[in-house]
């Protein structure tokens, strides 16, 4: 008997090891980012030089991730539009009407999109890209382009974006079928008999119950999707000017990867303060989806 | 090619959400349905068409060749799925009791109230920029490793800190959540009678979770499969600290490799260069997207048998 009890304690022990085990890292990365990020940003000009102006060469001693700030918020928020546009009504599709067979198997198209490598669907937009870019332009030339219309390059935004927004639609379809088929029976009969239409009751009684859960699920989707390296390398593919956004646009993320990998110090340390800002703007969404729910 | 780009992707999307406005919403949301499946399934063409050019060449040479010499145009991705096995195998083996751990700990050790706190916490792993993991991979992870298997094994054992051990070690970390959140969603399922009957017997806690864990394990597969495919696919982070050895087979864990996708990455801004080199990297992909439908078909096989 006082095996067993040792047993049980020591296996117990055991699990909560493990577990410290795993969240450990977090802890030490979140530290490691913050302290030699803020060393990096004040060492590098401050925090508004670092959030505006370009960042350093290798012979430069100031510099920061304004251009890929830019980028970052531009790229994220078309992606997070577009990405939810079309994971939300698929979302509905999987979750109120999953009994029918194409309903399922949409379910296991979605399910094969959440496990595709994000660097392949990276390649998948950079594919169309390149197949219609050179039609694209001969219509977007007669309009005035600027920094956002414009004759688009083979690298852009708007290829970034809607990278973006693939890695995003299965988390929001998911996410959103989930909680409309967590509705329950009565709830679902009532908002039929009040509403009219289908539509009005699908979208406009029961959004009431899910869209809590819905938009946390966007929120955590927008919070990936602002982190995102691999789709990027091809699409966007990385600038380190303010440039117009048909053209190579630059992300802090893809900055970070940049960097870190160069054999210059002065870039090793822009690469840890743009890690510092990307956590920060990554932990904001995060904290905002909690506190919403 | 625009028109075919337009006719696939863009108007079904708004034909599909006009009928679900104004129609019947019945009919637009299957319309959605249809969008999403002809999206996925021009994503596997696209890929083969991009990859069909090296596969009429060599066939399926590209995949047993270990050879990458892009001047004599001649390329092998095996390294590259040899490296995804086993970083994958070494992240699983390390991610799978991490997980049950966390699992575990979060519903029978916490208090109630620290419970959604900690879990939290541990979304928040999954849902980190991974390139910060590989950051932290080249400037802490590595030099750690580094100096623990040289103490361990004799110093040179790993003469670099970029090795294929790095990589798994860091997907470990990675994946944890993603199978932690499986197993926790079906902990929490366990109906409560079982888990008094098991009380009843006289089993101690222990023994009572050793229970509950195999009454849930088509969970706990689950898990593990979902931390797999995701372990596959990771780029960035794994390209950071794999090393990047392309040309010839890795001689053991602690020596430099590469994954599919981490070939990809690195090797794709060159490949414009060379005549064959993008269809060689969009086959890696193409095998790397069938590796992963794989695994999904075996995760379904395997829970379904045990319902």
């Amino acid at each position: 008997m006082r095996l067993r009890r040792a047993l049980d304690k020591l296996g117990m022990a055991l699990f909560v090891a493990l577990a410290a085990l795993a969240v450990a890292p977090l802890f030490w990365l979140i530290v490691d980012v913050y302290v030699k990020g803020a060393a990096a940003i004040a060492k590098l000009g401050g925090l508004w030089t670092f959030l505006l102006c370009p960042p350093p060469t290798p012979f430069d001693k100031e510099g920061g991730v304004g251009p890929m700030l830019v980028g970052t918020l531009y790229m994220t928020a078309l992606g997070a539009l577009a990405g939810f546009a079309v994971g939300f009504p698929l979302g509905v599709y999987i979750g109120e009407m999953g009994r029918e067979r194409l309903a399922q198997v949409t379910r296991a198209g979605v399910n094969i999109l959440v496990e595709f490598p994000t660097v392949a669907v990276g390649l998948f937009v950079y594919a169309v890209m390149s197949l219609a870019v050179d039609d694209l332009n001969r219509y977007l030339s007669k309009l005035p382009g600027g920094w956002f219309l414009g004759p688009l390059e083979g690298f852009n935004a708007y290829a970034g974006a809607a990278a973006l927004a693939i890695v995003m639609i299965p988390y929001v379809a998911l996410a959103t079928a989930s909680a409309y088929a967590s509705v329950e029976r009565p709830l679902r009969e009532a908002a039929y008999g009040v509403g009219g239409r289908e539509f009005n009751a699908v979208f406009i009684v029961l959004r009431k119950v899910v869209s809590r859960a819905v938009l946390t699920a966007a929120l955590i989707g927008t919070a990936k999707a602002a982190g995102e390296t691999a789709p990027l390398l091809f699409t966007a593919f990385g600038n380190t000017y303010y440039g117009p956004f048909t053209g190579p646009t630059g992300a802090v993320s893809l900055w970070i990867w940049y960097a870190a990998q160069s054999p210059y110090e002065v870039q090793i340390l822009s690469a840890y303060g743009a890690a510092a800002v990307l956590l920060t703007i990554v932990l904001v969404i995060f904290i905002l989806a909690r506190v919403w729910r | 090619m625009l028109g075919f780009v337009l006719a696939v992707l863009v108007f079904p999307y708004l034909a599909a959400a006009f009928a679900l406005l104004f129609l019947k919403m019945r009919w637009g949301l299957r319309a959605f349905g249809v969008f999403a499946l002809v999206a996925v399934a021009l994503l596997i063409a696209m890929f083969l068409a991009y990859a069909y050019p090296i596969l009429e060449r060599e066939g399926l040479a590209v995949f047993t060749s270990a050879v990458w010499d892009p001047a004599r145009e001649e390329y092998g991705v095996l390294p590259a799925l040899v490296g995804t096995l086993v970083t994958s195998a070494v992240a699983i083996s390390l991610a799978f009791p991490m997980a049950v751990g966390v699992a575990v700990t979060i519903n029978e050790v916490l208090p109630p109230r620290l419970r959604p706190l900690f879990a939290s916490l541990v979304d928040l792993t999954a849902t980190m920029p991974t390139v910060l993991y590989g950051l932290w991979g080249i400037f802490a992870l590595g030099p750690l490793l580094q100096s623990a298997v040289n103490a361990v094994f004799g110093p040179g054992a790993m003469p670099s800190q970029y090795s294929l051990l790095t990589a798994g070690v860091l997907l470990a970390v990675m994946v944890t959540p993603y199978a932690a959140a499986v197993i926790r969603e079906g902990y929490a399922a366990v109906p409560r009678p079982v888990e008094e009957a098991v009380y009843s017997l006289g089993a101690t806690r222990l023994e009572t979770v050793l229970v509950k864990l195999r009454h849930i394990r088509n969970y706990v597969v689950g898990g593990i499969f979902l931390a797999l495919g995701r372990a596959m696919g990771e780029t960035v982070a794994v390209a950071m600290v794999v090393g990047g050895k392309l040309g010839s087979l890795p001689a053991g864990l602690f020596d430099g490799g590469i994954t599919i996708s981490s070939l990809i990455a690195l090797q794709f801004p060159n490949a414009a260069a060379y005549k064959y080199m993008t269809a060689a990297l969009f086959a890696g992909a193409l095998a790397l997207a069938v590796l992963g439908i794989a695994i999904n078909a075996a995760a379904l096989y395997l829970i379904r048998r045990w319902q």
